[in-house]
């Protein structure tokens, strides 16, 4: 019997006919993964080695969220028991509710709504789990056979299918399925590429990105004049989602911000404070095709929907689970997944290769060392960016090693700040003025 | 699942690949988890938990590997894992990956390690510890009102067993827990924040702080300097004689040093040429020596590597000079270097690479520190000792670094950049706070820059080790402060535009 089958029947009788009247439920809500993957991964040039095997992964196991009949809360993590032991689940709850405490604004579990259509699975990444597994073998040959001839490649692929299960006490069960196909590589550690969605990857959008990697890689072999003053810093994709991920996603959580942790207040979003210049746009958005943060419900069973935290520079809202929401006065809002499903918005973005047209003196920072040791709540940044890409008069002219300091807070609401889209991203680039120093 | 319980699990699953001729290594772990988070005077989370699970790496004769893991511990689960385990493991090989024999030079072990716990995992109630957590927890926000405080608490228990397909059966136990305070303060319309914590392997933590409320003492220090580091100035940017605090002296050996000598690394390894480790290399001067090794009690205690070996302690640097690595059975060989049992994992469901447990950086050249209850009164007591010792730089800023909150070491160029909670001049009588700013540089001339110790060995700084993606406890330490001469190659802070 799967596991969501057990927990549902047990939990259903423990809210409706309990063996003891202390163990009564009054709620209760399921999340359960059901999932197999496969990977491969590349080390040192080397595919399928001691340290990267091809590798297969099952996995079914979730969270129960319970409310007691007192009003009193227990959360656990779960999985199948080991043996057909009729006593499991009886223990179980027995020390879920010894794990029980106050939390009145989370006893609540939401009824259940109609749920958008969106598209979160691809049948291909199941036929992978299945066993037409070649094309990550082939993927690799690829990698290895086209890398430039002195470069050392890493990479891994990940092909993720599985059922996503979620029930409650208040009538909503729901199962999906879902995948995933995660790829990146790099060459010498110094420069490299990725994708994650929910779909596999197209040929020309790995044409494409392995393109633009090796081009970053024959750059950065030359070495370029240093920075100034005066030179523009413009943050990759890859690095605007880092810094969302480290500045802007725990300041727009609405526990941080409801407990003073975070960098904004509850009066700030009140008064719709801006943070932001008026052209920036931020959002979480789960409905978007076979993206990494698309869903249909969350796990506690509050359908996607699109919400808006920043629009036109004014603070909206932040994100919001059911605990939250109720403290906060409004209903649940959507959730990042991480930084998938969060998309950062400017309204004059132009294409990169037209941005970068534009760019007289500028440095192109693909990564740095040390930035989830930042302080999130300040915004400040002190970083040490080896390994970035000069620009002058427009091209790119050779590597350069530089030292960023600055404030992302103020980045993002300087009228100096200008972004830049690309097809393989869906963050953007952002062109900014920051402090920028020969390393 | 019990130990025997598992043990039994990891022979059967061995005797499902007995006819198969090549080799297996069969892991098998169960892990409990019991957390809780409060927030401001009020239960957060309280979460209770278990993961058990099975991982089987399969080897062709010829050297090829395959891995294959489940969390479904059902009737027939490892047949069905050694069956897809050999499957992968012959595909590989005929795609012609890179074959590796080295397990079967593995000595043969059977073991089983003693739980270092003296209170096993619940023989606290979880009612209890709750009460205990909440008492710490509301001391603290009435001790300290103009902080939002955040107290967490975890206590985990892992079982492993190890099997292979030469005999090896090797089972122990890694008991875990910390305590955490994290204070977010503001001032001058700046926020900052501060975590402290303490560690062990159980519930013995909580009740050494109900007793002596160190941790609470050092929350509210912290949580103190972080309001004033809020208004304070920025360094400009430029190369100072430096005191780091032994958080930061444990990142700077573990992701300096530690990561760029294990032995999966030498290829792309500062300390590495041509594959092998570069031993014999003056890497710091005389009297410098790092150690790498689990102790007892420790956060990131490991006694066997999750290949089935025991876990050795390495002496790396001795003297100033590379002597040694972390090697695991796969590729100490290659690098160089000699197997000490090197290899760790997330769980059952990784693949163990070559990485360290507890990291020390000692210095012969010790001066004595008298010990201070209080945060401002210890840096106060590091001023007067260096002064007395005459190891202040006359003329120039002494800037003393508190706190570590985290690094990043590209090993291959032995670039890094370590981040403090702030900056202190020890040089000025008035002591002036600093912004936090970036400590970065190359890792050789940070080491080279080491000349002294002040105070006696702290080794209890912990963390998560993240490589390879995995999550693996990390702990490590050194004196109190380290001191260290300004160097043209090692940087403190930027400017900002």
């Amino acid at each position: 019997m799967k596991l969501v089958a057990q927990l549902e029947d047990f939990l259903y009788q423990s809210q409706q006919a309990p063996k003891q009247e202390e163990l009564k439920l009054s709620a209760w809500r399921i999340l359960v993964h059901e999932s197999e993957a496969v990977s491969l991964g590349v080390k040192d040039n080397s595919s399928g080695g001691v340290y990267t095997p091809p590798s297969y992964r099952q996995g079914e196991s979730g969270e129960v969220f319970l409310v007691w009949a007192d009003g009193t809360c227990s959360q656990a993590m779960v999985q199948l028991p080991a043996h057909n032991d009729l006593d499991y689940w009886p223990k179980a709850l027995e020390q879920w509710r010894q794990a029980s405490y106050e939390d009145p604004d989370a006893a609540h579990i939401p009824v259940p709504e109609s749920l958008p259509l969106v598209a979160v699975e691809d049948q291909a990444i199941r036929k992978i789990i299945e066993g037409a597994d070649e094309i990550l073998f082939d993927q690799v040959k690829h990698w290895l056979a086209d890398k430039p001839s002195n470069a050392k490649l890493q990479g891994s692929i990940q092909a993720t299918w599985g059922y996503r299960h979620v029930r409650t006490s208040t009538g909503l069960a729901v199962t999906y399925q879902q995948s995933q196909f995660m790829s990146w590589f790099s060459l010498d550690s110094l420069v490299g590429g990725g994708f994650a969605k929910r779909r596999l990857i197209h040929q020309e959008e790995q044409e494409a990105l392995w393109s633009l990697t090796v081009n970053q890689y024959e750059a950065m072999q030359k070495e370029a004049p240093p920075v100034g003053p005066q030179t523009q810093v413009i943050l990759a994709p890859s690095m605007t989602e880092e810094m969302l991920g480290q500045f802007i996603l725990p300041n727009f959580s609405g526990d941080r911000v409801i407990e003073g942790q975070g960098a904004f207040s509850k009066e700030n979003f009140s008064e719709h404070r801006l943070v932001f210049h008026p052209q920036f746009s931020l959002s979480v958005d789960p409905l978007r095709p076979l993206e990494l943060g698309s869903y249909l419900v969350t796990s506690e069973g509050v359908p996607a929907s699109r919400t808006m935290l920043v629009r036109d520079g004014q603070l909206q809202t932040p994100f919001l689970r059911v605990k939250d929401a109720r403290r906060w006065g409004t209903k649940p809002t959507a959730l990042p997944q991480g930084t998938a499903g969060l998309y950062l918005k400017h309204q004059a973005e132009v294409p990169w290769a037209k941005a970068l047209e534009g760019v007289a003196d500028g440095v192109l920072v693909l990564s740095v060392l040390g930035l989830h040791t930042q302080e999130a709540v300040s915004g400040s940044y002190s970083l040490s960016a080896p390994h970035s890409l000069r620009i002058l008069k427009g091209q790119i002219v050779g590597r350069t090693d530089v030292k960023l300091t600055g404030n992302f807070f103020v980045d993002l609401l300087a009228a100096t700040t200008k972004a830049a889209h690309s097809e393989l991203d869906i963050h953007p680039y952002l062109l900014v003025r920051t402090g920028v120093q020969t390393l | 699942m019990e130990q025997k319980e598992i043990q039994t699990l990891v022979r059967s699953v061995l005797m499902e690949a007995r006819a198969f001729e090549g080799y297996v290594i069969v892991r098998a772990q169960s892990r409990r988890e019991w957390s809780m988070r409060l927030s401001n005077g009020r239960f957060e989370r309280v979460s209770t938990g278990w993961d058990s699970g099975l991982g089987v790496q399969a080897f062709t004769s010829g050297g090829a590997s395959g891995l294959a893991t489940s969390d479904v511990l059902a009737e027939g689960v490892g047949a069905k894992l050694v069956a897809k385990a050999i499957q992968l493991a012959q595909r590989n090989e005929e795609v012609g990956t890179k074959q590796n024999r080295r397990i079967w030079e593995a000595p043969l072990v059977q073991a089983e390690g003693v739980n270092s716990a003296q209170k096993v995992f619940g023989e606290i109630p979880l009612l209890e510890l709750q009460e205990r957590v909440m008492s710490l927890h509301s001391r603290l926000r009435e001790a300290f009102p103009g902080g939002a405080w955040q107290t967490s608490y975890r206590q985990v228990e892992e079982q492993w067993c190890i099997g292979r397909t030469d005999g090896t059966l090797v089972s122990f136990v890694v008991p875990r827990a910390v305590l955490m305070h994290q204070g977010t303060v503001r001032d001058q319309g700046q926020a900052q924040s501060a975590t402290i914590h303490r560690s062990g392997v159980d519930a013995t933590v909580l009740f050494e702080e109900l007793k002596d409320h160190g941790l609470e003492r050092k929350a509210m220090d912290r949580a103190g300097f972080a309001k004033a580091v809020c208004g304070a100035p920025q360094l400009p940017s430029g190369h100072y004689p430096l005191i780091i605090d032994y958080g930061l002296a444990k990142g700077l050996a573990h992701e300096a040093f530690g990561h760029a000598v294990e032995s999966d690394h030498m290829h792309e390894s500062v300390l590495g040429e041509e594959g092998k480790l570069r031993k014999g290399l003056r890497v710091a001067r005389p009297g410098i020596n790092i150690v790498d090794g689990p102790l007892v009690g420790d956060w990131a205690d490991q006694p066997y590597s999750a290949n089935g070996l025991l876990r050795q302690t390495v002496t790396i640097v001795r003297d100033g000079v590379l002597e040694a690595g972390l090697g695991d059975v796969f590729s100490a060989e290659e690098a160089g270097m000699p197997v000490t049992g090197a290899g760790r994992a997330e769980s059952y469901r990784n693949v163990p690479l070559p990485r360290m447990s507890n990291i020390r950086l000692l210095v012969e050249r010790m001066i004595p520190l008298k010990p201070a209850e209080h945060l401002m009164d210890e840096v106060k007591a590091v001023r007067e000792t260096l002064l007395q010792n005459g190891e202040l730089r006359e003329g120039e800023k002494n800037l003393l670094l508190l706190g570590y909150r985290g690094g990043q070491v590209n090993p291959k160029t032995g670039d890094f950049v370590f981040q403090c909670d702030g900056i202190i001049d020890v040089a000025d009588p008035d002591l002036p706070i600093y912004q936090p700013s970036i400590f970065s540089g190359k890792i050789l001339s940070a080491l080279e820059a080491i000349r002294g110790g002040l105070g006696e060995g702290c080794y209890d700084a912990i963390g998560t080790c993240g490589k390879g993606g995995q999550s693996v406890p990390s702990s490590g330490g050194s004196h109190r402060y380290l001191l260290m001469d300004a160097d043209q190659q090692v940087s403190l802070g930027g400017e900002r535009g």
